[in-house]
């Protein structure tokens, strides 16, 4: 009688704990897609007030005027017909042309015209830096796990690069305005912009050369070394092979943090308002490393800080959001493909 | 044999394009170049080109450090100025004033909870003011105690800035006689303070009563207030008096005003103030609020993908939630600004929302929203580190448990939690280190108002503006002339910065080491 009496209690009990195990579990899940909603929200505003500027849907689908126009004064006025009408600076000035009087118009800066100089500077900038980075982080990467002995020195250096690759961007910006702009006298440029992005991801692209250049299994270069082969050899046959998918993910991860970074390129490289496109109004060659540029990010940062938000501001700000969003995204894309692709054909 | 064939250079027969590519870099590996061998040549390419970006690596501090170091002299400097024209000495008399204005501001919230309590008693309009016709009146007095000491500072004040401004202008400044002129002052000095304290009991001890119940708190901090300003004035006094503008400013106090200094002020006409308090509370504040709110959801989404999810559910959940790190800041922050800046504010203002304290908020960007967007942003790296140090627990930890008869929820708790711990507060600890150093969302977001936060307020802190480290570099670095005062205090700042995150970096790499578990 007793017994059964406990091991009813018993099963009661367990029956609570099931019901508190499965609570906590549901409490768990619940956070995880709490994350997942935030981030959707974010992405799902975006998405749904930015990509009506960009994208038509009629041929030839995306927003043509957006994609290749300089940023515009814009003007927004009532017709004969009482009908409101939002005009770049340029449509508007041929209207007025055409129309042979004086407009009345209420005018928005940065709102009308498209984002062509900021698309080109963020690709500019994205492709110089990351060449830069690439070159000095792999020779780099490639010394420090193939050819350094561990001493005290190398130790200090490995240090640096992994502490470095943990602080602020904030602060490589810094480092860029003192160093290129000022000093070396480069001023607001490309060629300072490079430098300071490509000293930004240097340390993350090291890390990540060297991390895939020790995932070789050390048999490869003993194996190569045993036959009589020199150390380059070894490296350049056995190793690099098996290590360069890895070197071009994170290289890949490098273009994303690239890309997306404002605070480095506010002082060194961008321009609020820059009408030629880079490679317009040039003397001579040397000149193109030396123009500041429009980028998206700073474009942003603009548009949202200085520009007074109201209806008419909002295409301008969301389009060249999505547009921002858009270009990252298929590089991340890209690199999560490359890196599920690389892990499975694996030779070891 | 390989080698061999190599450095004949006779190709093998049947390579394709690339291998004879291959060969052509690889080969002839003993030939001397320059009496170096190709791998020799090879080395010291490589070395090379590490040396160059350990020198590059290497000059991000020394420029750092070189720009900021130069702050100290000049603060230095700045600092002596203010003590010699006499700055001080006025600045010293004018502290009790910005108490008094404060109280001023007080005044008004004793003020509105006297007319709600009023009103809730069920009074009309009419009747509330004139209820309120003895308070204004007392209000206008007690604004009124000020006027004489205001005068007095600003006839030693514009004197003070004569000097100053003779003297950053490069004329030969006679220190001495404008000192002399100042010290003449000093009696008149004490009256005109001993004065002010009087007037001020004087009001304060014809205050009205309070009128409601609501009321009383507000007024009883309202005289506890007062009772501090007679306290601020006889510091003032002692301040006033112990002015001397031959002695030397202490070369250690030009960094103790950085980092204690209470104020930045720049591009004032008066005397710039460079003190890091308000922008490292500005950035405390919000870290540790991001924090709050990042730690609970994405450590619970780390224990729920490593140890609960099905391998269906992990492999979209975290990618997923990887992918959230590649959202750029400036994204962010303009969601923040554009959205969730007024969203917040148009909830706090719903009739319904009354309840929740400090709401309606009245300002749009404040701690709260430029938490809630950066705690969005170290989300996903907490979550990767947490869960990486999950999944690094031996299996064998968890199988013990289970095999003893302990639930799966309780194995998580008692045993793989714990040993993962010291992995997931590094993960913390990293993800702070990130948002502290993180510079647009907090650009955009926090509405940038260079004071100390408010800690007092308890919750309402939350509600408030504030300033950050990152911020005001973004904000100020553009506009200032180089090699100034204010550019190197932005330096100064930029350093802090750096040895911030890498302390941060720092502690959480000792936690690993520290906690790591045993392996078996």
């Amino acid at each position: 009688m007793r017994a059964i009496a406990m091991g009813r209690g018993a099963s009661v009990r367990a029956g609570w704990r099931r019901a508190a195990e499965a609570a906590v579990v549901l409490a768990l899940r619940g956070a995880t897609y709490a994350i997942l909603l935030a981030a959707g929200f974010v992405f799902a505003d975006i998405v749904w007030k930015g990509a009506p500027v960009v994208l038509r849907p009629t041929p030839p689908f995306v927003n043509v005027g957006f994609l290749t126009q300089a940023p515009q004064t814009l003007h927004v006025f009532e017709d004969g017909a009482g009908r409101e009408v939002r005009l770049g600076e340029r449509d508007f000035r041929e209207f007025q042309a055409r129309s042979g009087r004086a407009v009345a118009a209420r005018s928005f800066a940065h709102a009308g015209g498209g984002i062509m100089p900021c698309i080109v500077g963020t690709v500019l900038l994205t492709l110089g830096s990351i060449a830069i980075a690439l070159v000095l982080g792999i020779l780099c990467a490639i010394y420090l796990s193939e050819y350094s002995r561990q001493g005290p020195f190398i130790r200090v250096v490995r240090l640096a690069i992994v502490n470095l690759a943990g602080v602020p961007s904030i602060v490589f910006g810094l480092f860029g305005f003192a160093l290129f702009v000022l000093f070396f006298g480069w001023n607001v440029s490309l060629l300072a912009g490079w430098c300071t992005l490509a000293a930004m991801v240097l340390p993350v692209i090291i890390t990540a050369c060297e991390e895939s250049l020790r995932s070789v299994p050390a048999g490869f270069r003993e194996g190569a070394l045993a036959l009589g082969a020199t150390r380059w050899q070894a490296i350049w046959t056995n190793v690099l092979p098996h290590a360069l998918p890895g070197m071009l993910t994170s290289s890949i991860l490098g273009i994303t943090r690239v890309a997306g970074e404002t605070a480095p390129i506010m002082f060194t490289a961008a321009y609020v308002i820059r009408d030629d496109l880079p490679w317009q109004g040039l003397g001579n060659a040397g000149e193109f490393f030396f123009q500041g540029v429009m980028a998206l990010p700073y474009h942003i940062y603009y548009l949202s800080s200085k520009v007074p938000p109201n209806e008419y501001t909002r295409d301008a700000r969301y389009g060249t959001v999505f547009v921002f969003l858009a270009l990252v995204f298929a590089i991340t894309l890209m690199s999560i493909l490359l890196r599920a692709r690389m892990r499975r054909s694996r030779p070891w | 044999m390989a080698a061999d064939r190599h450095s004949d250079g006779v190709p093998p027969e049947g390579v394709t394009g690339a291998d004879r590519f291959r060969v052509a870099l690889g080969g002839c590996p003993r030939r001397r170049v320059l009496r170096l061998t190709l791998d020799a040549w090879v080395r010291t390419f490589f070395g090379g080109s590490a040396m160059v970006t350990i020198l590059v690596l290497g000059l991000i501090m020394v420029f750092l450090f070189r720009e900021g170091a130069g702050f100290l002299p000049e603060h230095h400097r700045s600092l002596t100025l203010y003590r010699r024209t006499g700055q001080e000495f006025v600045d010293a008399i004018r502290a009790p004033l910005a108490d008094h204005q404060a109280l001023n501001r007080y005044l008004g919230r004793v003020r509105a909870s006297e007319v709600e309590g009023l009103r809730a008693a069920g009074m009309g309009e009419p009747d509330v003011r004139e209820a309120m016709a003895a308070f204004d009146e007392f209000a206008a007095r007690f604004r009124g105690a000020g006027q004489l000491l205001r005068d007095f500072a600003d006839e030693a004040g514009g004197m003070a800035l004569a000097t100053r401004n003779a003297s950053q202008a490069g004329e030969t400044v006679d220190f001495v006689r404008g000192a002399t002129a100042l010290r003449a002052l000093l009696p008149q000095a004490g009256v005109v303070l001993r004065e002010f304290r009087e007037t001020v009991e004087a009001v304060c001890a014809a205050a009205p009563a309070p009128r409601c119940d609501g009321s009383r708190r507000p007024w009883a901090r309202f005289r506890e207030m007062v009772g501090r300003l007679g306290a601020s004035v006889s510091g003032a006094h002692e301040r006033a008096m112990a002015w001397d503008p031959d002695r030397r400013v202490p070369i250690g106090e030009s960094l103790a005003a950085f980092f204690w200094g209470r104020r930045w002020v720049t591009n004032s006409e008066w005397h710039d103030r460079y003190g890091l308090l308000p922008l490292l509370g500005g950035s405390f504040c919000i870290s540790v609020v991001a924090i709050a709110i990042a730690v609970p959801f994405s450590v619970a989404a780390a224990i729920f993908v490593s140890q609960f999810a099905s391998a269906a559910e992990r492999n979209i959940v975290k990618p997923a939630i990887e992918f959230i790190a590649a959202i750029p800041s400036i994204v962010l922050g303009f969601f923040g600004i554009t959205v969730l800046g007024s969203g917040i504010q148009w909830l706090s203002q719903q009739p319904w929302m009354s309840w929740v304290p400090f709401f309606p908020v009245s300002e749009r960007l404040n701690i709260l929203t430029a938490g809630l967007m950066l705690a969005l942003m170290a989300s996903p790296t907490i979550f990767t580190l947490a869960e990486d140090a999950l999944d690094r627990v031996p299996r064998a930890f968890a199988e013990g448990s289970l095999a003893l008869g302990a639930t799966r929820l309780q194995t998580v708790i008692r045993m793989v939690v714990p040993a993962a711990l010291s992995g997931i507060v590094a993960a913390i600890l990293l993800g702070f280190g990130r948002v502290v150093g993180e510079t647009m969302v907090v650009l955009l977001v926090a509405g940038n108002r260079l004071e100390i936060p408010d800690i007092t307020l308890g919750m309402g802190v939350l509600f408030q503006p504030a300033h950050t480290m990152t911020g005001i570099i973004a904000q100020e670095l553009g506009e200032v002339p180089r090699g100034g005062l204010h550019y190197r205090a932005l330096f100064m700042v930029g350093v802090t910065l750096f040895a911030l995150v890498l302390a941060i970096n720092y502690a959480a790499e000792r936690v690993v080491r520290r906690f790591r578990p045993a392996r078996h």
